[in-house]
């Protein structure tokens, strides 16, 4: 394992080199800085740590997560990422990943769901919570394999539906609703670029990146604290993590980005 | 191996089932469910909670997808737009560019975090964000079109400076629906703050137009 650390960041240098000329070429300086630090992703460690975790026994019941079902049967991760969020029976809901997470957290480890939710998002510069380890780990298994959600019961098509209007809903004293910044190509709030996820790629780059390492905050970020951070720039009250709000948003967004290969941790500024 | 014969195409069947009821739902359930689930997804007083609820032209202006505005829709948006405006009291709608150059810098402002207010005398402008200023300038958005050089261009007559006002105040009046902002309509800028910007914006004087 050690030496597999000393050998990443080495590769990570040469991938460096061989990709600054084509990236210079593009004209984006920016672009050229974003992609040397992608190539050596601290938010790896994270992987590890969600890996432990999941297999612990942990918690009042003193399980480990091998039994919680991700959508694809108990304890199998390979994949599972990419189906959600999806419907589950036994909750009778959608849940996206966090949201299943918690699902589990409760009732096979017996944690307490309201202690879970306060520590869900760590604070910056951290080692992280949980929950972003967890997400991260179990996301991680489905590394090189296609968003693909599908949307079978109806509880999914509502979801769906309702994610897309949220994304289009206008409100607040900025007036804003996702697509304000989010609906056009090569946009920028001052030097930070923003994802055009009305366009195919970009919400592909939305399922396909996340969990994913912030830069600025030296810590992994999940989908919910992506959402939580535009709602407070929006103006909007605090979101709580793992609502419908949040999870139609997902469901609308990684359907959107159905056929992009996931690969994190991303990288974020 | 009898009971799997009979077992399967009863699963299938009861699929199909499944499968051929769900599916999307109309306009009208899937706004009556998102808005609910608005109303359940955040923690907030309720003074906060109204910042939430949509204005008339806020609900025509959040269109789906490519879905267009209607004329009457754009019309009554202009219309509510118009309305909304509000002077200072003083009348005068030209300020001090030196505020505004500073006021327009600023991008914080009326953000919640726990439940508590950003602790500031005044919002910012947040025209930096979106918008390109002083020609020397390179943090700054792209998502509103440049400002560089807008009194330059424009002049600085009376009705430029109306228009530049009632911009800012509601750009909705010009472009119904825009991505920008209605700055004074939703409270975020006072009167007084506006007119800073206009200066900012106008005056020969102003980093904007060297």
């Amino acid at each position: 394992m050690k030496t597999i650390r000393a050998i990443i960041p080495a590769l990570g240098a040469m991938l460096c080199l061989a990709v600054t000329p084509s990236a210079m070429a593009q004209g984006n300086d920016l672009s050229v800085g974003r992609k040397m630090l992608m190539e050596d992703n601290p938010g790896e460690l994270w992987i590890d740590q969600g890996k432990e975790l999941f297999y612990q026994k942990r918690g009042p019941k003193n399980a480990s997560l091998e039994q919680c079902d991700f959508g694809m049967g108990p304890g199998k991760l390979e994949g599972a990422a990419t189906r959600l969020p999806r419907y589950f029976a036994d909750t009778d809901r959608v849940e996206d990943l966090e949201t299943r997470l918690l699902t589990c957290m409760t009732t096979l480890q017996g944690f307490d769901r309201n202690q879970l939710i306060k520590r869900a998002i760590s604070p910056a510069q951290s080692n992280g919570s949980d929950i972003e380890a967890l997400a991260l780990y179990i996301t991680s298994r489905s590394n090189g394999m296609k968003v693909n959600v599908t949307l079978n019961n109806q509880k999914e098509y509502d979801m769906y539906k309702a994610g897309e209007y949220l994304f289009y809903r206008r409100s607040g004293q900025t007036d804003f609703g996702c697509v304000q910044c989010h609906g056009e190509a090569n946009k920028r709030i001052r030097l930070q670029d923003l994802v055009h996820i009305t366009s195919k790629a970009g919400a592909q780059e939305v399922a396909s990146t996340w969990p994913a390492y912030r830069g600025a905050h030296y810590v992994v970020r999940t989908m919910q604290w992506r959402l939580n951070d535009c709602v407070w720039q929006m103006r909007l009250p605090d979101l709580k993590y793992a609502t419908d709000y949040s999870i139609a948003l997902t469901t609308y967004l990684n359907r959107q980005g159905n056929d992009a290969v996931i690969q994190v941790p991303g990288f974020k500024r | 191996m009898k009971t799997t014969w009979i077992k399967w195409p009863a699963a299938a069947a009861a699929g199909l089932m499944i499968a051929g009821c769900a599916t999307y739902p109309d306009q009208a359930t899937t706004r009556q469910m998102a808005e609910k689930m608005v109303f359940e997804a955040f923690s907030a007083s309720p003074a906060h909670m109204k910042r939430l609820e949509q204005d008339r032209s806020q609900q025509i202006c959040s269109k789906i997808g490519d879905a267009k505005l209607s004329q009457e829709e754009a019309a009554e948006v202009v219309k509510l737009a118009r309305a909304s405006i509000r002077y200072p009291a003083s009348g005068k709608l030209t300020g001090d560019w030196k505020t505004g150059d500073k006021l327009a810098h600023d991008g914080a402002g009326d953000r919640i975090r726990n439940g508590k207010v950003e602790n500031r005398k005044e919002n910012g402008a947040l025209c930096q964000n979106c918008h390109a200023l002083a020609p020397d300038e390179i943090n700054v958005g792209n998502v509103g079109t440049p400002l560089t050089g807008y009194g330059k261009q424009r002049g600085n007559s009376d009705a430029i400076v109306k228009y530049t006002y009632e911009k800012i105040y509601n750009a909705w009046v010009y472009f119904p629906c825009s991505n920008m902002p209605r700055l004074g309509a939703t409270g975020h800028l006072t009167p007084e703050q506006i007119t800073h910007m206009v200066a900012y914006l106008l005056d020969p004087q102003s980093p904007i137009n060297k």
